[in-house]
């Protein structure tokens, strides 16, 4: 049962955050389109828990094709949150010396 | 679900799922159908059917809930009098108490808007999807404002909460007037 579990569950909680942020795209905000891809990495991770129910090792594979789809966007995102909080903030007054 | 948690455990979660997956899908597979709990070689017939029923209600829940919530999400919509000839914004507050409520007409709700562009109503705001319309009012009757297109006259919907002294009140806001005019106020707020 753990398998089916860990990976239904990580196919809702992906598959939920990311259609959230595919949601915010109605009011305006940038679509990315690797959230695409990784959406339908979370509906094979919910495909590769049932499963898992019948032939485990089948299954993991699956599952980790899935979560690599996962990651096409979950990446990404986070390396460019971690470049962001890294980087140092850029002066404004320093744009206006420059010319 | 906390949306500040959501993706911290969607990031968690998708390590534990990659990591698991990556193990066992490169482990050579037991002889002698030796299984743990943690890589297991089959799941019971009984934990099978326990899952098929507790799929099969899920399913069904969510069935039930989308088509309920399918059915909220339409609402009345509204027919807005604005005074003809009346440049600049409107703005409705809601759940204003003392105030009159929205009168029903033909099945809209009725907003007519004073000349000073403020409407204070005791009707609570309602969400969901609905085609809202809006018209220029006069002694002569209504002519309807195009709020859409190159003629639209109508801009910058907005819907929010504000906070103050009387606690919080759902507002609505909207600016009547060309698209230069709606532009040289937007720049007036900032």
């Amino acid at each position: 049962m753990l398998p089916f579990l860990l990976y239904f569950v990580t196919g809702v909680v992906t598959g939920y955050h990311v259609y959230v942020l595919l949601t915010l795209a109605m009011y305006g905000a940038p679509f990315n389109p690797l959230e695409l891809v990784s959406i339908f990495g979370s509906f094979c991770l919910l495909i590769a828990a049932y499963v898992s129910l019948f032939r485990p090792y089948a299954a993991a594979r699956v599952a980790l094709i899935a979560a690599l789809a996962v990651w096409c966007f979950y990446g990404p995102a986070i390396a460019n949150i971690v470049r962001t909080r890294i980087a140092p903030a850029t002066a404004v007054s320093s744009e206006s010396t420059r010319s | 679900m906390n949306p500040v948690i959501l993706p911290y455990l969607a990031t968690a979660l998708l390590v534990l799922v990659t990591v698991y997956s990556a193990i066992v899908s490169f482990r050579q597979k037991p002889d002698g159908g030796a299984s743990g709990w943690i890589f297991p070689n089959g799941t019971r017939r009984s934990s099978r059917i326990v899952v098929g029923i507790a799929s099969l209600a899920l399913v069904i829940g969510l069935a039930a809930w989308l088509s309920v919530s399918a059915r909220n999400t339409t609402r009345r919509s509204s027919r807005f009098l604005i005074p003809d000839g009346y440049t600049g914004w409107v703005r409705v507050e809601f759940e204003v108490a003392g105030a009159p409520p929205l009168p029903v007409e033909a099945g809209q709700n009725v907003l007519a808007i004073p000349p000073s562009g403020l409407l204070r109503t005791s009707s609570s705001e309602q969400n969901g999807w609905a085609k809202d319309s809006y018209h220029f009012s006069s002694s002569a009757g209504a002519r309807p404002i195009p709020d859409s297109g190159p003629q639209a006259l109508i801009w910058g919907k907005i819907n929010g909460e504000a906070s103050g002294s009387s606690g919080k009140r759902k507002y609505e806001e909207f600016f009547v007037g060309t698209n230069q005019q709606f532009k040289e106020q937007a720049a007036g707020r900032q």
